[in-house]
């Protein structure tokens, strides 16, 4: 279902600047409290369908590589406490300890309701309209699992 | 997770939403963006001054991987980006990038340059290439006449020009 070679759109390397996730904590707060969550949302998803359009298009065809390589790529640039488990029905991403959530904890204290929308919505738009679903549980304070499996 | 190597691609979709709400939801976000980087940046100007925003440009230099170079005396800074990666990353994106998208720079730092009293001449150049130049002035004078060589200066609000 995934191996390691594919090729990825947007491939970083250099100093990783942790701090941007406490601007994305502000701008969610921003957002959310002047325009509502749906707006939050649609940006979400315009991210998930328009910047990540790459692995949308992979997805829709039925490659789930280039998604698997980004998130081995970006997690192991921040350092995260995570595992991906390939199997026949299903790929599971578990993130035991997300770099982003903790760093904004430690920032400001105060990590917005809505941050982990950015993953969520970011994920079904990434899937929409493609073979797969992306299922997002967010089980604890910087923990998750990210689930791609075939749509029933 | 959208990764912080991709925020900036993240920052553009938000410009563009609020672009459509209007200039003031814009100028808005650009002073909670300025309120959140004070922690980063306000005391060590307060306590400082020039010294303490060349200690945190020199910082962001290397976390940002900036082709910049920094230089100060004692009346003024100046940072000139000689490729910026923000802005890169902007039109290096299948996503459309905002037209305005580098006047949210002046957008934050100018704020914080007016509680500290400061006077910053922010060069964009042109809005369509990764370069800038930002320069810094104790003496607000100094600052006026640098204006002068400025291709496509900034304003910032409460500081609108023209």
């Amino acid at each position: 279902m995934a191996s390691q070679n594919s090729p990825m759109r947007y491939e970083e390397d250099g100093n990783v600047h942790l701090d941007f996730h406490g601007a994305v904590n502000t701008t969610i707060d921003f957002i959310v409290e002047r325009f509502g969550v749906d707006a939050m949302d649609e940006i979400f998803k315009k991210v998930g369908r328009d910047v990540y359009v790459s692995i949308r298009q992979d997805l829709i065809a039925g490659d789930t590589r280039q998604l698997v390589r980004h998130w081995k790529h970006f997690f192991d640039r921040e350092n995260a406490d995570y595992d991906i488990a390939i199997g026949e029905d299903e790929i599971v991403l578990t993130v035991r300890r997300c770099t982003a959530w903790h760093h904004v904890k430690g920032l400001v204290g105060h990590v917005s309701p809505h941050f982990c929308d950015q993953t969520s919505r970011t994920n079904e738009a990434m899937a929409e309209g493609s073979p797969y679903a992306i299922d997002t549980e967010i089980t604890g304070e910087g923990s998750c699992r990210q689930v791609i499996r075939r749509r029933a | 997770m959208i990764p912080s190597d991709h925020f900036t691609r993240f920052y553009n979709e938000i410009f563009k939403f609020l672009e459509t709400q209007g200039e003031e939801a814009l100028e808005a976000y650009w002073l909670a963006i300025s309120k959140n980087q004070e922690r980063h940046i306000l005391d060590l100007i307060q306590t400082e001054g020039l010294a303490g925003m060349y200690e945190y440009w020199s910082h962001i230099k290397i976390e940002e991987n900036c082709d910049m170079d920094l230089d100060f005396d004692e009346d003024r800074l100046e940072l000139r980006m000689n490729v910026c990666p923000s802005l890169s990353k902007v039109l290096d994106n299948d996503a459309a990038p905002m037209e305005r998208y580098c006047d949210h720079c002046a957008g934050w730092i100018g704020p914080i340059m007016d509680k500290t009293g400061y006077h910053m001449v922010y060069d964009v150049i042109d809005r369509t290439k990764p370069q800038c130049v930002t320069r810094i002035f104790k003496d607000p004078a100094k600052a006026r006449e640098a204006e002068k060589d400025a291709k496509l200066l900034m304003g910032w609000p409460g500081h609108k020009l023209g």
